[in-house]
């Protein structure tokens, strides 16, 4: 499908332009990586993470909208089976390190550190 | 009108509480504004005609994987802060530096955009969002990702029952 067979076969409805939340996306993913970047304790971490991946459906919904297919959509869900995943995974280490009696700052898991 | 004034109190709550989730000290509390944010998020899905996605939102993200956040967080309790200087902090500004090239270049990049419409109003869309089409779409076109889903969740499900196996081993079973 071209450019211009989009315009030419749907005429526009009133509602929120694409390029607002591609802005909304990319602010809420910067502040998400200012968490990652900044932040030092695991659950801390993985909550920014989770900041990022949702900025990235936003994103893919949005295009998801404007293209007119519904592939953005399935992208966005199988992203949330990816969070769900990593998160599983994430909290089962935080946990391991607890039980092996560590500080949780990712600081002091330096020990494979070449 | 009405949809970018939604759009705007959503956007509000989106960014505010994403900043409370990255500057609260309790992770307790983080683990609730980011219940905010990703109740907000559900609420740009629903302006974006993707009421199913919407409702995963709320039903997997805000519902299972942020209680068992709130579960781990319990299980933790409170911990004291880690005592002694953050190595680290002499390498903020450049995580500063990083967040604000990122951000002039996503600035440039959406300003300079041809993409037709991008700024205006979006163009009406066939059904893309409801549960139907969404489940014709997985279906239909998109068989090999659905079944890539369960292989990612069964992955990972044995990759927790491990971790959790080895650390019991590694305190001898206590």
């Amino acid at each position: 499908m071209t450019l211009t067979g989009i315009v030419d076969v749907h005429h526009q409805v009133t509602g929120v332009p694409l390029s607002w939340y591609l802005a909304l996306s990319g602010v809420l993913f910067l502040i998400g990586l200012l968490g990652v970047l900044t932040r030092r304790n695991p659950l801390l971490l993985l909550l920014a993470v989770e900041l990022m991946l949702n900025s990235a459906n936003i994103a893919l919904v949005g295009f998801s909208r404007y293209w007119n297919v519904s592939d953005g959509q399935i992208f966005a869900l199988v992203v949330m089976v990816v969070a769900a995943a990593e998160v599983v995974i994430g909290l089962g280490l935080i946990v391991a390190v607890y039980r092996q009696r560590l500080a949780l700052d990712v600081d002091a898991l330096s020990r494979l550190k070449g | 009108m009405g949809e970018r004034i939604f759009f705007a109190i959503a956007a509000l709550g989106i960014i505010s509480s994403a900043v409370a989730v990255i500057t609260l000290r309790n992770p307790f509390r983080a683990a609730m504004a980011l219940i905010v944010s990703l109740l907000s998020v559900a609420v740009i899905f629903l302006l974006q005609r993707a009421p199913f996605v919407a409702m995963i939102q709320v039903i997997v993200y805000a519902g299972a994987i942020v209680v068992l956040f709130l579960f781990v967080i319990a299980y933790l309790g409170d911990r004291p802060p880690r005592i002694g200087i953050d190595p680290l902090a002499r390498y903020q500004v450049v995580a500063w530096l990083a967040i604000i090239g990122l951000g002039i270049e996503g600035f440039l990049a959406l300003g300079n955009s041809r993409l037709p419409g991008i700024r205006s109003n979006p163009f009406q869309t066939a059904d893309l969002g409801s549960p139907q089409a969404i489940g014709h779409a997985f279906l239909d076109h998109f068989i090999a990702a659905f079944e890539g889903t369960s292989l990612v969740l069964l992955v990972a499900a044995v990759g927790a029952v491990l971790l959790a196996r080895r650390a019991v081993l590694g305190e001898r079973g206590r």
